[in-house]
């Protein structure tokens, strides 16, 4: 033992150059696995505060750089609320002046689905609201995709909700751009389609089709599906339109019932 | 042997490699931290940590490139061993003549590193990064050793203006 240590102490020097010479020329011509670990070794704990200072001043610079879009944004918005509120105030005031009802309002009213029922695909959902939160038969469903269908019935702390994938329900519906009407109903078989709709009528593929407000139950302008198919027969006096839904039904979860109010 | 002071050292080199290259490079031209880092510790330690400090100093620079590690471990190794041989040789009481050991080392490390790096257009390479990367890392230097030896201090700065 002592011959060891009086060896190294009189050639500490050469041991130690021989010894970093051994492992430079290990990680030159040795495996790469022994550079692999020692190159992880060095990035994940002398660099990696510096990778997550950097990350984060660039983070920081992101949000600054949206912050100053939204704040222009935020700016356009109220500026544009601003000219819509006046044409509301304006519009009312025609609208009393032409002895007309007030136009209605609607406050959305979350819910969440307890129970799905359906077989192919669901068409009856119930939620976890009922009519001890004011809730009636026939208000609207929707979600943040388009509309999903209305209340059918109504318990003291649920609802059954009647989804547009029911074959018995019917929704009053026009094309948003030609403005022409038709019914939207869904079957097993032929899938979401428009019913109704005149063969001559302005409608093409990858149009919107939004409810028209007849009826009474559903209010206009709620987005129900995309045209996807139109055949036109000739001796026929409706065309057949079929829709691609705009809700995926098969994955709800949160829904939303539009409460109508009465503006004053 | 405290190990804290080193290991100091090397976060400094993996700082600069982050963070603090970026914005210190002039016109294509960055310090070479590595090198003066590895120099000084030559002028001021005893031989066996200057070769073991060269030696994590040059792995800790490329960690990013597998390929290089044993190069450069071995590259910066040799120049803290090169320049510590030279130290002893040298006075090293005036500011000059550390001033040029630094010259010195860090323009060999940088005309090695050109040559490891890439062989294509070595010359034009020499005279673009090396030498000007070598004066500026020079600069820096002799600014640390004004203000290392008290004559460069903040009250002299102040007084400018």
């Amino acid at each position: 033992m002592n011959w060891i240590s009086s060896q190294y102490a009189r050639h500490w020097r050469n041991i130690n150059l021989v010894l970093a010479c051994i492992l430079s020329l290990m990680l030159i011509f040795g495996p790469k696995v022994i550079n692999n670990y020692v190159s992880q070794g060095i990035l994940s704990s002398l660099y990696y505060p510096f990778f997550k200072l950097k990350r984060g001043y660039e983070l920081l610079k992101m949000d600054a750089v949206d912050i100053t879009d939204f704040r222009q944004a935020l700016m356009e918005s109220s500026v544009r609320l601003s000219i819509y509120e006046e044409r509301i105030r304006e519009n009312d005031r025609l609208r009393s002046a032409l002895g007309f009802d007030p136009p209605a309002s609607y406050k959305l009213f979350p819910t969440k689905i307890v129970s799905v029922s359906g077989t192919i695909i669901p068409s009856r959902v119930v939620v976890n609201r009922g009519a001890s939160d004011s809730i009636a038969v026939d208000y609207s469903v929707i979600n943040q995709q388009g509309l999903v269908g209305r209340v059918e019935s109504v318990g003291p702390d649920f609802s059954a909700i009647q989804l547009l994938t029911d074959p018995g329900n019917r929704v009053a519906a026009r094309v948003a751009s030609s403005r022409e009407m038709g019914i939207v109903k869904y079957s097993p078989t032929d899938g979401m389609t428009l019913g109704h709709f005149p063969r001559n009528g302005k409608i093409v593929v990858g149009d919107t089709i939004i409810t028209s407000g007849l009826g009474g139950v559903y209010p206009p302008g709620l987005v129900v599906g995309i045209v996807s198919d139109v055949i036109r027969f000739e001796k026929e006096p409706f065309c057949n339109v079929s829709l691609e839904p705009i809700v995926n039904f098969r994955s709800l979860e949160e829904l939303f019932i539009l409460m109508q109010e009465r503006l004053q | 042997m405290r190990l804290i002071p080193y290991l100091i050292y090397l976060l400094i080199i993996a700082l600069h490699q982050v963070l603090l290259k970026d914005i210190t490079t002039i016109a294509g031209v960055s310090i070479q931290v590595t090198a003066l880092m590895v120099v000084l510790v030559a002028m001021y330690k005893p031989e066996g940590v200057v070769l073991w400090f060269g030696f994590f100093a040059g792995m800790v620079m490329v960690a990013g490139y597998q390929d290089l590690l044993g190069w450069y471990a071995l590259l910066t190794m040799g120049l803290g061993l090169i320049a510590f041989q030279v130290c002893e040789k040298l006075n090293l009481e005036s500011i000059k003549s550390r001033v040029l050991v630094v010259l010195g080392g860090v323009l060999l490390h940088s005309l090695i590193v050109q040559l490891i790096e890439s062989t294509d257009g070595y010359f034009m390479n020499c005279i673009t990064e090396a030498i000007p990367g070598a004066l500026y890392t020079t600069v820096v230097a002799w600014l640390f050793f004004l203000v290392k030896d008290g004559h460069l201090t903040f009250r002299r700065i102040k007084s400018l203006f």
